[in-house]
Parts: structure tokens; sequence; C-alpha cells
């Protein structure tokens, strides 16, 4: 997990994850239309084959009456999911982690069941789960103690620019060097 | 600032000074004084002694490898909001 890409991917996982939690276990059931526009359909269409399954997760379905919306969701949402720097597998691992942290009904099953589609057995399962437990305990004693970071120096800065950018300035000296 | 003193690792018995060189192992590093969690969960050495062997039994590599669960445990510490 050297450098900080594949932080960056992790951080707009999280980010996604947590999106489509909020409106899946939301009472938003009246939202979802009766009969999906052809545009919706094939993004629905997608949507199945990239998961692999007949039904379409509920955080799409709620969203389906504006199909240009649902487009750019599901597209964000395959974008941070797909193999990349982070492996599909691990990112369904990441995601379940979120999904239990938050307490969401929606994202707890589904990445749990995405995991074991992608291969992740039960010792897997209970690895992720036991991960997600003792750092909600760790961050649960440094908050009531307020410990301040003191591991933070451990890795080193990544100095290379952002993606497709210049090389970054040098570092200016400081002026009290010699 | 914490609300409570941090004690230094020479403050804590000749026994947990020897589990503070254990967790300098563990984390690679060559700490001036063990991680602040490290002296907190030595305050309490029964229940740091469970608590620690199970976070060491979830972090030890097996379907997932440790660098993924420490990307786990970062994102879990995000999500509850925790600088630390």
């Amino acid at each position: 997990m050297a450098g900080d890409a594949p932080w960056y991917e992790a951080a707009l996982l999280v980010g996604v994850t947590n999106a489509l939690n909020v409106v899946a276990d939301s009472p938003l059931e009246s939202l979802e239309p009766a009969s999906p526009s052809a545009e919706a359909q094939t993004v629905f269409t997608e949507i199945r084959a990239f998961y692999d399954r007949a039904d379409v997760p509920v955080a799409f379905r709620r969203v389906a009456s504006d199909p240009g919306y649902l487009a750019d969701l599901w597209g964000a949402t395959r974008r941070v999911f797909t193999d990349n720097t982070l492996t599909r597998r691990h990112k369904e691992a990441l995601a379940f982690a979120v999904s239990v942290t938050t307490r969401s009904a929606f994202g707890t099953a589904f990445h749990l069941a995405e995991m074991r589609r992608l291969g992740v057995g039960e010792r897997g399962v209970m690895e992720v789960l036991g991960v997600t437990q003792m750092f909600s305990s760790y961050t649960k004693i440094a908050d009531t103690l307020q410990l301040e970071p003191d591991m933070d120096h451990i890795a080193e800065a990544d100095p290379s620019p952002a993606p497709g950018g210049p090389p970054p300035p040098p570092p200016t000296p400081s002026p009290d060097a010699p | 600032m914490p609300t409570v003193r941090l004690r230094d690792a020479g403050e804590y018995p000749e026994p947990i000074q020897k589990l503070f060189e254990v967790a300098k192992a563990w984390f690679k590093y060559d700490f001036a004084q063990p991680p602040a969690m490290s002296r907190v969960m030595a305050w309490d050495p029964e229940l740091g002694a469970f608590h620690g062997r199970a976070m060491k039994r979830a972090m030890t590599p097996g379907e997932f490898s440790r660098a993924e669960k420490e990307m786990v445990a970062a994102v879990v510490s995000g999500v509850n909001a925790c600088a630390y």
C-alpha cells in the first residue's frame, strides 16, 4: 500500500459506499418508479451484469426516476469498485467494513454477499469483521482519552504528482537553512 | 490534549516494557516512546493482553494480507472520525 494512490482510491470508495447506503437504508420505497424508463433499464442491465445478479440493488432503483442521475451514480460506483490499484475483492472488504461501522443494514448484507461471490471465504469474512471490531474499539478509546496522532510519521509522504500532472516544485528551503 | 497523563514507557513495570518491545517489532518502527494507544492498553494488562491478542489475530495475514487489513483499519478509523 505504498504511495498515496491506494489511499485516494480507498477514500473515494468509502464515500461512494456511504452514499449508496444512506439512500438504501432510508424509508424511500415510494421513490422507486413502478415502470422505469428505457434509459433507466439500460443502466439496470449494466448493474445486473456487473454484480452478476438478477435484481438491481435498491440504492439504484430509488434514483431511477432521474435516469441521467442514475447513470452518473452508477458510473461513479462502477469506477470505484472496478479493479484498479486495489482489487475489487479488497474493495468489497473495505465497503463491508464501512457498512458494518456505519450500521448500514443494506451495505452490510450487500457487500458481505459480494465478498462471498468474489471468493472470500468464511475465514476472510471473519478477518475483516475482526479488524473492523478491534478498530471500532481502539478509535473509541482514543476519542474518549482525546489521544493525539503519534504514528503518522511512520510512512513517508508520497512526492509523486497528481495523476497526469506536472512534477511538484522542489521543496522550499527553510529560511534557517545554511 | 489527552484527558489523562500518558506515562512514559519507563514508568511501567519491567514485563510491560518487554511488551512495548514486541509492539515495536510489530510496527517495524523504532519509536522514541511506544504509541499512546500501546501505553493506554498497558494500563490494564489483563484487558490489554486479551485485546492485543484479538487484534493480532485479526491483523495476521490470512485470506487478506496485513497491508489490506491495515487499510480496513484505516477506513474504519476514518468512518469513526477518529483523528488518532
